[in-house]
């Protein structure tokens, strides 16, 4: 290998880093270490004067590594690296220094975050001596794509790819498609038919000649990595399998059961109705009581099941809007009736729900305002000699006033929450689940539908609660995901991967139980480990779980990192010599 | 107390001139922050329109705060949402009016023109017809002149003497002010009791009613908490009526013998004095008033219920007519004086009978008395505070 040749270039970052670090100064003692050939500071690295300054040095000084000392490489590792390519250099023989956020932003002490700043660079200089020249990869996509779920958002998205020509295999783990919107009358803000949306997905996913749709079956066993998955079909056979290249999660999600609520009384008390049995009701055009009564007062409780810590904490988004879209069909049905609507706060954001909720305030509603974390509304049968079926007390917070409301019929506006099978579906597809058993996106903001698992999106509910339209906005994204990596028709995948030494590997299968992506096999006839570097993150841990140091990851190898050690400590063991000879 | 809601209860209100807004509060209390006359222990108009919204029947009767409001409008003003909580505030003392009435006429009166009309017009015919029949004109009555020019008020009947006429006089204006003081003090007890007992939440101490008496008294005479409002002009001009007022009836039922004489006393005895002031002090702010209401630009004159025009006509007509009736008298008319005497007494009459003690002018007790009540129940209240009880809102 040849003798490294090292360029090394402080950042200014505008005043970002120079204000706080003396950047002059850590370029200058970069200078000393070995194998470095020039040390500069420049305003901005990543400008493109900054850049091209890179590439002249590459070329004129015949550099071979090179450390920037600049921000996170989280934001410009890909920029440097691209920079390398330009030069004719290997993208992977660059290291990055984060004297930004783990520095200038951290410190105000100009002397003491200059000589951190020296240790972070010294550190990187050390580390890139040991840089190999790694190549990247890909792999070829199939164009098939698995949609686990048949609501809203797993039909919009089988319907956007299908329409797009490629291949859908829908995965419906009922006997019928169409999910919790199949269930609903009409949907808010505009009361047009939630039926008529619905029905004609289902008719036109039926027809298409792309899309498969498999009922009652679950997602299992699948295995393989982006643009190879495949899932076996036992029931069609032994070896019938499924093959695709991309995975969408559209589980959707689960109404909450408001027995556990004691307060309520659902279950027990006949007349009162979780808002899903309610639309039923709405479906079947007669709303009445279980005698088969016309209600006179009728009650809308909110939150039922969210925004309480011994529920969910989150708020499920839907259920005010859908409150109101009750309270004004009821209001047109029952033109006598008293409706009350008992809610903790009024979220109608969005498109055209605030307005529904002005219309909806004005159609002779009481709205009755409780404190969801203390007093929940307590629900009992009204005595004989009253008119009503039951009597509700509540705690009315705008007036201080324990109330008593008559109802007939009460609504209990029920949270949506994930499937009790969601943590299965999340180990098959290999992404992670919050603390309310949602799926994680990979990013909350830029990256919304893409999971961590590459080729692996997800749609609607099971990411959190939401309505229609951003079930179906979620949908179409995670289609267009899909299909751009189908267009793309191969994928680059992870370089930084482990492997390992067959040599040294003895088998203890260690590695096998601690790889988080199912990454490593075993090869039972040379008995080692075999890592699949399709799968693999290059997150290290078998690395550092190998007894006996057989399995490796690239660009983080042991020598690399404790390099970067030395490299640290080597500016620190210089200045405490220094202290111990002053004491 | 029952605490049951009632959505229905808002046509109840609205018989009493509640106005279209009602529901727009959204309970940011703005209004109670503004409003001058709202304290701690005392806080409106934004609770009083929560419990209007829900139509707490019960609470309602027991609520003092109403008439701790004089209404300038300012919370009418900076209402977000124009719901009007000042008008709210007048349609609750209306309302009240009615709840502490047990006999029942104030809410046919408030709710029905008819019903108060007939009422009125019942008590003018019978003032008219026992004069006509009773106490006819004497026919001579052309000669009841004296030396100055002045009629003789007192003898133009036939058949009695001055002293006699006087006497009759002076026994109906005592019955009138019995019976409305009657009516007025049994509808005081029913207030007491819709305020203070049937309000199991707190207990009066014994020895309040008497340190706190001062207040009743106090705030009857200065309507100190009146001139607490920003527009103290408004309050001025109700103190010239107020006072006008009272002098008027001071003169009239207890001093009638020496108002009403025999003689026309020269302008500037005090009789004649404290008439025209009285005569100046209601007129000028029934005129300021009645501009208002027809003008409509200040907010507490923007909405006028029938019966505060009817007020209005009521108080004007007998004052105007009492005008008349002592123009008559110097001029020395004596046919024409009497007549307008008995128009005076036919409009004067119905008037007391159904404003004191049925309609708006009960005012009169009920805000002292109010004042006296709310301190009672925030001495309990606090009283409660202090042994570690909770005080009721």
């Amino acid at each position: 290998m040849e003798e490294p040749r090292i360029g090394v270039y402080v950042c200014w970052c505008g005043t970002n880093i120079e204000k706080v670090v003396d950047v002059a100064e850590v370029a200058k003692a970069m200078e000393k270490l070995p194998n470095v050939v020039l040390s500069k500071n420049y305003k901005y690295m990543c400008s493109d004067p900054g850049q091209d300054l890179i590439i002249k040095d590459i070329k004129e000084n015949n550099l071979n590594r090179i450390v920037v000392s600049a921000c996170s490489p989280r934001i410009h590792e890909l920029t440097f690296r691209k920079t390398l390519e330009k030069a004719g250099l290997n993208p992977y023989l660059l290291q990055m220094a984060n004297i930004r956020e783990h520095v200038s932003w951290v410190h105000d002490d100009k002397k003491a975050a200059t000589d951190k700043a020296k240790s972070l660079v010294a550190a990187a200089v050390t580390r890139v001596n040991h840089h190999e020249e790694l190549q990247k990869r890909t792999v070829d996509i199939n164009p098939a794509t698995l949609i686990i779920g048949g609501g809203i958002a797993g039909l919009t998205a089988a319907l956007e790819i299908a329409d797009a020509g490629k291949k859908v295999f829908l995965l419906e783990k009922t006997n019928h498609l169409g999910g919790v919107v199949a269930g609903i009358d009409q949907s808010f803000p505009y009361f047009d038919s939630a039926q008529q949306i619905i029905q004609q997905f289902i008719k036109r996913i039926k027809q298409h000649e792309n899309v498969e749709v498999l009922l009652n079956t679950k997602a299992e066993n699948i295995t393989g990595y982006v643009g190879n998955f495949k899932m076996p079909l036992p029931m069609l056979g032994i070896d019938a399998e499924l093959e695709f290249g991309n995975i969408i999660v559209a589980t959707g999600l689960k109404p909450y059961d408001p027995s556990a609520i004691r307060e309520y009384g659902y279950g027990y008390l006949p007349n009162v109705i979780t808002s899903l049995e309610f639309e039923k009701m709405l479906m079947s055009g007669k709303i009445e009581t279980k005698d088969g009564k016309t209600p006179e007062d009728i009650l809308i409780i909110h939150c039922v099941g969210s925004r309480n810590k011994n529920c969910h904490e989150y708020c499920s988004r839907t259920c005010c809007m859908t409150a109101l879209k009750f309270a004004t069909q009821l209001r047109s049905a029952l033109p006598k009736a008293n409706i009350y609507q008992a809610y903790a706060d009024m979220r109608s954001f969005g498109k055209d729900c605030e307005e529904l909720y002005l219309k909806a305030s004005q159609k002779d509603i009481m709205f009755l305002m409780y404190d969801q974390q203390k007093y929940l509304p307590e629900i009992r049968r009204a005595p004989n000699r009253e008119k009503c079926e039951m009597l509700v007390e509540i705690e009315e917070i705008l007036s201080g006033d324990m109330v008593e409301v008559p109802a007939d019929l009460v609504i209990l506006m029920t949270a949506m929450e994930a499937h009790e099978d969601v943590k299965d579906v999340a180990r098959t597809v290999g992404v992670s689940l919050c603390g309310n058993d949602f799926f994680i996106e990979r990013h909350p903001k830029l990256d919304p539908v893409a999971t961590t698992t590459d080729g692996v999106f997800i749609a609607g509910t099971c990411q959190a609660p939401k309505d229609i339209p951003d079930s179906v906005a979620q949908a179409k994204a995670a289609a267009a995901r899909v299909l751009s990596s189908i267009d793309v028709g191969q994928v680059e995948i992870e370089v930084t991967t482990a492997f390992t030494n067959e040599d040294l590997c003895c088998g203890c299968q260690t590695c096998i139980s601690v790889c988080p992506y199912k990454a490593i096999g075993f090869n039972e006839e040379n008995r080692v480990s075999v890592v699949n570097e399709i799968l693999c993150k290059g997150c290290g841990t078998c690395s550092s779980a190998c007894p006996t140091g057989a399995i490796r990851t690239r660009h983080f190898t042991d020598k690399q990192i404790m390099s970067q050690i030395e490299g640290m400590l080597s500016m620190t063991k210089r200045k405490s010599k220094k202290t111990e000879l002053e004491v | 107390m029952n605490n049951r809601v009632n959505p229905g209860f808002k046509k109840e209100l609205q018989k009493f001139g509640m106005s279209e807004q009602w529901n727009e509060c959204f309970h940011c209390g703005n209004c109670t922050a503004i409003c001058p006359l709202s304290e701690n222990e005392v806080l409106f108009p934004r609770k009083g329109i929560r419990v209007i919204q829900m139509g707490l029947k019960d609470k309602l009767a027991s609520y003092v705060e109403p008439w701790m409001c004089y209404y300038c409008g300012e919370c009418s003003e900076t209402c977000p949402r124009d719901a009007n909580p000042g008008e709210l505030m007048m349609t609750l003392r209306r309302y009240l009016t009615s709840v502490y009435d047990w006999t029942g006429m104030s809410r046919k009166f408030y709710t029905s023109k008819w019903w108060e009309l007939s009422y009125i017009l019942f008590f003018a015919l019978l003032v008219i017809v026992l004069f006509l029949i009773y106490l006819p004109l004497r026919p001579d009555a052309y000669l009841m002149v004296n030396e100055s020019g002045g009629v003789m008020l007192n003898h133009l009947v036939a058949g009695i003497s001055g002293d006699q006429f006087i006497r009759i006089i002076e026994f109906g204006d005592w019955a009138m002010a019995i019976i409305v003081a009657f009516i007025l003090v049994s509808n005081i007890l029913n207030m007491f009791y819709k305020i203070i007992l049937s309000n199991k939440s707190f207990k009066v101490p014994f020895y309040a009613y008497f340190t706190e008496f001062w207040r009743l008294i106090y705030n009857f005479v200065t309507q100190s908490k009146f001139s607490k409002c920003d527009d103290k002009n408004y309050w001025v001009g109700h103190m010239l009526l107020m006072t006008g007022y009272t002098t008027m009836f001071i003169l009239v039922v207890v001093a009638l013998p020496a108002f009403q004489t025999e003689k026309v006393v020269d302008w500037y005895n005090w009789q004649r004095l404290l008439g025209y002031y009285a005569t100046f002090g209601i007129l000028f702010f029934l005129t300021v008033v009645t501009i208002g209401r027809i003008r409509k630009k200040d907010i507490k004159l923007q909405y006028s219920h029938s019966t505060d025009w009817l007020f209005i006509i009521m108080l004007g007509l007998t004052t105007i007519t009492g005008i008349v009736l002592h123009i008559f008298r110097l001029a020395g008319l004596p046919a024409a004086t009497y007549y307008m005497y008995i128009l005076h007494l036919a409009i004067l009459v119905p008037m007391i009978m159904v404003e004191v003690p049925f309609s708006k002018w009960s005012h009169l007790a009920y805000r002292p008395f109010a004042i006296y009540f709310s301190r009672l129940k925030q001495v309990a209240l606090s009283k409660q505070y202090s042994t570690g009880l909770a005080p009721a809102i």
